[in-house]
């Protein structure tokens, strides 16, 4: 019995293309190889400095006596890939817990503007640029996100608007529940921004608006009228995103997906 | 051979797109969140309670626990044997404390915010010139009441009872059910609402 073999030639072109695979996974590594120390002196001392990002929203509300860190997530001093983040289930990542004094029995005020103070704290050893997402919202008694009900009732009042803080009105347009704010300026290592935010206020309008639904049974129609507000819950989410210094403009397109133009350690929206 | 050229033709694309994920990888960033909020409470349960002695109706309005703070104001009206204009035009007497003196529009009104699970004071309303008169008609007081919860300012100061609205009508909408048809033998309907 005759064998025939047969020898697969790839093409030149698919050669090549794999060629310039390989090379650019190899270029890849480079970066990584440039890093290691290549001299040393056993008799040489230095201060090492960590470049590590940190970030931490503090917040002071009607009650709170100074303004406290209610969440933050700063890389670990010892850079070993771990954070030092706020647990939830420590009490952290809880905004308005300062706004009623609900153990004397306070209880919220529709129309009353409580203090809210926010703002923004570079708790890490860069500086960065950092935004900012709010978001409104009602949630029914089981938690359920509730569409109908208008989250500009949820009245947070911003500050500084243009001068410290810029408003993504592009985004802003398109959602009512959220808003963006960039921080116009380099924030430097341990400062904090101007405040974004300084009072809260649910509109009092919510109190007027009520549902009819009509019954009508055995010939009988009876209305019932229910409060559209009535034990639901407002909510605000407050994030806040940190982004290194150097090469900001393309950092920042890359996280967040935001074109922005930095000149002079300013930031500006395009 | 085409099997294996596209084995190679992938192998080459994913090199090249992992070739790039190092650099998005490479900027330093950090976040963090924070929410909360607060639950709303509307609405209210107000009770009235009258007697009738001495020629004086006494009135007072208690509210439920768990209301939300409200105004109250009173009017009473009697047969036109005891008014001139069948509304009681006596000003309140005895423990009328916190209520005003009757109003142009006829109402007392009671000045202090009443919270959830408090009442008002008695408003006392003294029957005039019930015995000089002839061929009177059964003496009949009606008493109504209205409430309305408090506002407030910026400062959460309560807005007077002088300053409330009384005639502010809702932001109302029709929230379908579905229809019941009438039960077999059933009379003429009316309706209440």
């Amino acid at each position: 019995m005759k064998e025939h073999k047969k020898t697969v030639i790839p093409s030149w072109g698919v050669v090549l293309m794999f060629a310039a695979a390989v090379l650019l996974l190899f270029s890849g590594s480079i970066g990584g190889a440039r890093a290691a120390l290549t001299y040393y002196s056993e008799t040489y001392t230095s201060r090492v400095q960590m470049y590590d990002i940190g970030v931490t929203l503090l917040e002071q509300g009607e009650h709170d006596q100074e303004p406290k860190a209610v969440s933050w997530r700063n890389y670990d001093a010892r850079a070993d890939g771990t954070w030092d983040e706020a647990q939830e289930e420590k009490g952290y990542k809880r905004l308005l817990e300062g706004m009623l004094d609900e153990d004397a029995g306070e209880s919220l005020k529709l129309g009353k503007t409580y203090r809210e103070e926010l703002k923004v704290q570079n708790t890490g050893t860069i500086n960065q640029y950092v935004r900012v997402s709010i978001y409104r919202y009602w949630l029914d008694e089981d938690g359920n996100k509730l569409q109908t009900l208008s989250p500009e009732l949820i009245d947070l009042h911003l500050v500084n608007l243009d001068t410290d803080w810029l408003e993504d009105t592009a985004i802003n347009e398109v959602t009512r529940e959220r808003t963006v704010l960039y921080y116009n300026k380099l924030l430097l290592s341990g400062e904090e921004t101007p405040l974004f935010a300084d009072s809260l206020t649910i509109d009092d309008s919510i109190a007027k608006k009520v549902s009819e639904q009509k019954v009508t049974e055995g010939g009988r129609t009876t209305i019932t009228t229910t409060y559209d507000y009535d034990g639901v819950q407002f909510q605000i989410e407050v994030e806040v995103d940190a982004v290194q210094e150097h090469n900001a403009e393309d950092a920042v397109w890359s996280v967040w997906g935001r074109r922005v133009k930095v000149e002079n350690n300013t930031l500006s929206l395009q | 051979m085409k099997k294996r050229r596209y084995f190679l033709v992938v192998l080459a694309l994913a090199t090249i797109m992992t070739a790039g994920i190092g650099r998005a990888w490479a900027y330093f960033t950090t976040y963090a969140q924070a929410y909360g909020g607060k639950t709303i409470h509307l609405g209210d349960e107000t009770e009235i309670t009258e007697s009738f002695s001495a020629e004086t109706k006494h009135i007072q309005i208690a509210s439920e626990a768990g209301s939300e703070p409200v105004y109250i104001r009173v009017k009473a009206f009697a047969g036109k044997d005891y008014t001139e204009n069948g509304v009681i035009d006596h000003t309140p007497v005895g423990s009328g404390e916190d209520w005003t003196e009757q109003k142009a529009d006829g109402f007392y009104y009671y000045v202090k915010p009443v919270e959830g699970g408090s009442s008002t004071s008695v408003l006392e309303l003294k029957i005039p010139d019930l015995k000089g008169r002839e061929n009177k008609d059964p003496l009949n007081v009606i008493v109504i009441y209205e409430s309305t919860p408090v506002r407030y300012d910026e400062n959460g100061d309560p807005v007077g009872y002088d300053g409330v609205d009384w005639n502010e009508t809702l932001d109302r909408h029709e929230i379908t059910a579905p229809v019941t048809p009438a039960a077999p033998g059933s009379g003429e309907g009316g309706s209440e609402g």
